[in-house]
């Protein structure tokens, strides 16, 4: 999840350490026989948008190191790396907002409802993202797909509401 | 309920979270509209397809986890935390406890003698969180994919399917122990499994306790937490064998692996 939503995979380990940091510091204020991994990805996305934050007012800095020879990518067992690099160029392509509940939801098996808490949205919200988002995913990597449940519903717009 | 209907609650159904009365009627316009049937396995399709890509992705799982547990440790040692005014006797009790545990676990992290006693530290945390938590992690069970994945390490020799004692191989996948690409694969005999990790030699020397010898090779021996650990190395081979039994398990494996490998 902090691969996708961070610039860089050094600044989704920068993420993911902030994200622990914070739980350990934080730990009494868990409360006991709720869901933990949904606290986590609270935390997570609260280090995101500080990190956001802080990122947009610290200048970029840049390695003048050579870079060495990195390993390259492991191929996917079960997937072909062109399919891979279809579904992350896709993923990439979305906005943010559909990005991360359509990670939420199909990579981290979250509910809609746990979504809502994570992200402080209303339900309603989190639903409409989420079908927009894996609308927009099929019409990047199925372009014949048919649009039919959008024509069907006539629903054009986002709700906001929940 | 119509096609609206169906859109509108899509998330919640391929989320698994309508209630039973909403996901009857639900599962009644499916068999009615075939449109509507192909959209949700569209949709389906789409997330496990999704999810495959991202869940093989190769992320250095270890290195976060040791970052993360290093930064932990530093704080537990700033004399700066020491001073904060505590919240009250039960929450300072659970930090230090805690803070200690973290202590102890970095501590018994560098606690491994010489280089190669990170890659323990690693197969161990591997083994830990990818076959005994069961990880999300994919592993191939595909013949041919773990032949590419040999090919790709540099691996020339072919990883045997049966061991001598009943185990054969379930499934592998490629992971990093200290910044190193190994094939991780994973042996079953019906009842129990280990983890055999390895990855062509570049000369390093294996550390650790030598419990015994298989095949012309000595068989060395380490522990970490709960994870039990055996190396041995042929002409060509580094193998660390990671389980989670106690006894003497983890160079019982060492010996049968080594007794199936050649050099």
């Amino acid at each position: 999840m902090a691969r996708r939503l961070a610039s860089d995979p050094a600044t989704a380990e920068d993420l993911v350490q902030e994200t622990f940091y914070r739980a350990w510091r934080s730990f009494e204020q868990f409360q006991t026989g709720t869901n933990i991994r949904a606290w986590l990805f609270r935390i997570l996305f609260n280090a995101f948008y500080a990190q956001g934050r802080q990122m947009s007012a610290t200048p970029i800095l840049v390695s003048l190191e050579t870079p060495g020879v990195e390993p390259g990518p492991t191929r996917p067992a079960g997937i072909s790396f062109a399919d891979a690099a279809e579904v992350s160029s896709a993923l990439d392509a979305l906005s943010s907002e559909h990005r991360t509940v359509l990670l939420l939801a199909a990579v981290e098996g979250f509910t809609c409802r746990e979504m809502a808490q994570i992200l402080d949205l209303p339900i309603g919200t989190v639903m409409s993202r989420l079908s927009r988002g894996r609308q927009a995913m099929r019409d990047r990597l199925e372009p014949a797909a048919p649009k039919v449940m959008e024509a069907r519903a006539g629903i054009g717009r986002e709700r906001e509401a929940g | 309920m119509n096609c609206s209907d169906i859109h509108e609650l899509a998330p919640l159904y391929v989320c698994g979270e309508l209630d039973a009365a909403h996901a009857a009627d639900f599962d009644v316009h499916l068999k009615q509209c075939p449109s509507c049937l192909h959209e949700i396995e569209a949709q389906s399709r789409l997330d496990a397809r999704l999810r495959q890509a991202l869940l093989a992705e190769d992320v250095d799982v270890v290195r976060v986890n040791r970052r993360i547990r290093e930064r932990m440790a530093q704080e537990t040692v700033e004399p700066s935390v020491v001073s904060v005014e505590p919240r009250g006797n039960r929450w300072l009790k659970a930090a230090l406890g805690i803070a200690a545990a973290f202590v102890l676990a970095v501590a018994g992290y560098f606690s491994f003698p010489g280089r190669f006693a990170r890659v323990y530290a690693d197969a161990a945390q591997d083994h830990q969180m990818e076959v005994v938590d069961h990880g999300p992690r994919h592993w191939t069970t595909d013949p041919t994919e773990l032949a590419a994945l040999e090919q790709r390490l540099g691996i020339s020799l072919q990883v045997p399917e049966e061991l001598a004692g009943g185990y054969h191989l379930e499934h592998g996948k490629i992971c990093r122990l200290d910044g190193q690409l190994y094939l991780h694969l994973v042996y079953t005999d019906g009842t129990s499994e280990f983890s055999l990790f390895l990855r062509p030699r570049d000369g390093e020397r294996l550390t650790g306790r030598i419990s015994g010898a298989s095949n012309g090779r000595l068989l060395r021996a380490s522990d970490s937490g709960n994870e039990h650990l055996a190396a041995f190395a042929t002409s060509q081979l580094i193998a660390v064998i990671a389980v989670d039994k106690p006894g003497g398990e983890s160079v019982e494996c060492a010996r049968v692996a080594s007794s199936s490998i050649g050099d």
